[in-house]
């Protein structure tokens, strides 16, 4: 098993500048995806790893905010160098962020943490809760031979097979549903409220998924933290590889302030607190006390 | 510099920073046993600054020793050791065990962490900054930093006694120690309840101190609190301080502090002044309010 704790990703890569918003646009209720190029954290960013995102010439908000890689947007020969983050209006950065128009300045520092690392899997179950989707669209299209990433490009292993369980409030916060099916993604939703899918939790749909599968399943898994420990609860029961990526409240992004720490089991079994944003955001799931 | 508690302990930011260009690193405070930190939530934004309440969370000296010190060493800038402790013992332990070791250029005494029991006594209590101050000089000849707290009636009062137990210099300000409150739950929202306030809220608290201190003792000061830019170092040094940490503007600008090198010339220009001590304490004013002020 990989304890990758021992080997912190630190902003060795990293990247930080201004760039300027090409789009912002409405995906679903309060979810918006923004793009902006990039080629210095598109052509080195890996599935799973983040960008640090902050208002520029404001202290209020002070800090930056955490936000996923969606996906690199290549230029005509396919490189990448753009990004596209979709975020969750939330708190007071990210309903300013969705204020900005086209030419709008972005400070924007990354990519940071670790990704997931490419691992040789027959099916991959992706687990998403609320905005939790966001890391999977570019871990799909890695799986499945589409897109390249990392500089130089890494090389990942098929996965034979790619379900998406993906469940909501109600269905107007499905956030590009459509992007994962175009590619060959299997999406399974659901929602509190039953208006689409199944209605309830999205734990419950890891369970049909795994036993209907003819494949060896690896999970991973990305949303609030009670999912993710019933997810990692799921996974431990039917004996599958599980990860799952945590969200702590972040400052800097890089290793620094010690904000974001989690409790993270050593190979002894006890706990430290460790930085999610250096020595995560991707753990197994069983090195983590939730 | 870099201030404490800011730039972790410069692998971080070796990637993004030219760190060589730094006067100087203060890597994360370290104590004699490692310590896990507080519970989070650990940090909150609050409008210009931000609460935090870690608790000095780090492995204790004896890792630092072999596993920090011997990458910064290598840096090619002064490493200037943070230590705290909760007792007497445990600075001048401390302080005798980084005497002699290669590549630590000075200590700052952290006796001014809000997030801790213990230790914080140092810097609020004159004849204990004093006490503490002198029995660290008696086993350490490094050059001793105070780092002071502005959590407190009087700081010249312990500035003085820190200077006169026979402290080389005075890094002013620690946080300022507050609160956030979730009001529909009834709750603190850090971890420890309390935190400490730092970022540009707090710059003005720090230029008063810096301000105040520097009628009162002759040791040069380290201006520390909510310094971003090439104005804010300016007036520091105007303001007293000799030299200036940044802290908190690393968490939201990581290549701040080389930005603000590569600037300083230009305000030096400004002013007329050649370098950095040609301006330091030049702030001009009505004397007879200043102290009137001071008292």
């Amino acid at each position: 098993m990989t304890v990758q704790h021992h080997h912190p990703s630190y902003a060795d890569r990293a990247w930080q500048g201004t760039v300027v918003v090409e789009e912002n646009v409405r995906v679903a209720r309060d979810t918006y995806r923004i793009r902006f190029t990039c080629p210095e954290i598109a052509r080195r960013v890996l599935p799973g790893q983040f960008i640090m995102m902050r208002l520029a010439g404001t202290n209020d908000p002070l800090l930056g905010r955490p936000l996923a890689l969606y996906e690199v947007v290549p230029d005509s020969g396919g490189n990448p160098q753009g990004l596209d983050i979709v975020y969750l209006t939330v708190g007071k950065m990210t309903r300013r962020l969705a204020l900005l128009r086209p030419t709008a300045p972005l400070e924007v520092w990354g990519p940071l943490g670790n990704g997931f690392p490419p691992t040789a899997t027959e099916h991959l179950v992706m687990v998403a809760g609320g905005i939790g989707q966001t890391p999977f669209l570019a871990l799909a299209r890695e799986y499945l031979g589409l897109q390249t990433y990392g500089d130089p490009p890494r090389q990942a292993p098929n996965a034979g097979k790619i379900t998406l369980c993906y469940g909501c409030r109600s269905s107007e916060y499905l956030a590009g549903v459509g992007d994962f099916e175009r590619i060959g993604v299997e999406v399974r939703l659901s929602t509190d409220d039953g208006s689409t899918g199944h209605r309830g939790l999205v734990t419950d749909l890891i369970r049909p998924v795994v036993e209907q599968s003819s494949l060896a399943c690896r999970i991973v898994c990305c949303g609030p933290e009670p999912m993710m420990e019933a997810t990692a609860k799921i996974a431990r029961e039917l004996d599958l590889r599980c990860q799952v990526s945590l969200e702590r409240p972040m400052v800097c992004g890089i290793g620094i302030c010690f904000s974001c720490v989690a409790k993270i089991h050593d190979a002894s079994g006890r706990w430290d607190y460790r930085r999610t944003c250096v020595e995560g955001p991707v753990f197994e799931a069983e090195d983590v006390e939730f | 510099m870099v201030a404490s508690g800011t730039f972790g302990y410069a692998r971080e930011m070796a990637g993004l920073v030219d760190v060589a260009r730094l006067g100087g690193i203060l890597p994360k405070t370290i104590t004699r046993d490692p310590r896990a930190g507080n519970a989070p939530p650990r940090t909150i934004e609050t409008t210009g600054g931000m609460l935090n309440s870690i608790g000095l969370d780090n492995d204790g000296i004896e890792a630092f020793i072999d596993r920090q010190l011997p990458y910064l060493a290598g840096l090619g800038t002064a490493i200037i050791v943070s230590i705290a402790g909760r007792t007497q013992q445990e600075f001048t332990r401390l302080a005798a065990r980084l005497e002699g070791i290669d590549g630590v250029a000075a200590l700052e005494l952290n006796i001014s962490c809000p997030n801790v029991s213990g230790g914080v006594d140092f810097g609020t209590n004159p004849a204990m900054c004093e006490k503490l101050v002198a029995d660290v000089r008696r086993v350490c000849s490094l050059p001793v930093l105070a780092k002071l707290t502005p959590n407190v009636t009087d700081i010249c009062a312990i500035a003085r006694a820190a200077e006169a137990g026979g402290a080389d210099a005075l890094s002013l300000i620690n946080t300022c120690l507050g609160m956030a409150v979730d009001w529909r739950r009834r709750r603190p929202i850090l971890g420890n309840v309390l935190g400490g306030l730092s970022g540009p809220a707090i710059k003005p608290i720090a230029l008063r101190i810096v301000y105040q201190v520097f009628q009162a003792v002759d040791v040069p000061l380290v201006g520390i609190g909510g310094i971003a830019t090439i104005d804010d170092v300016m007036e520091f040094l105007v303001a007293g301080a000799s030299a200036v940490q940044i802290g908190t503007a690393n968490f939201y600008n990581p290549t701040v502090s080389t930005q603000i090198l590569d600037a300083l010339p230009v305000a030096l220009a400004e002013l007329d002044a050649g370098c950095v001590a040609d301006v330091v304490g030049t702030i001009e004013g009505n004397d007879e309010a200043r102290m009137t002020n001071d008292e």
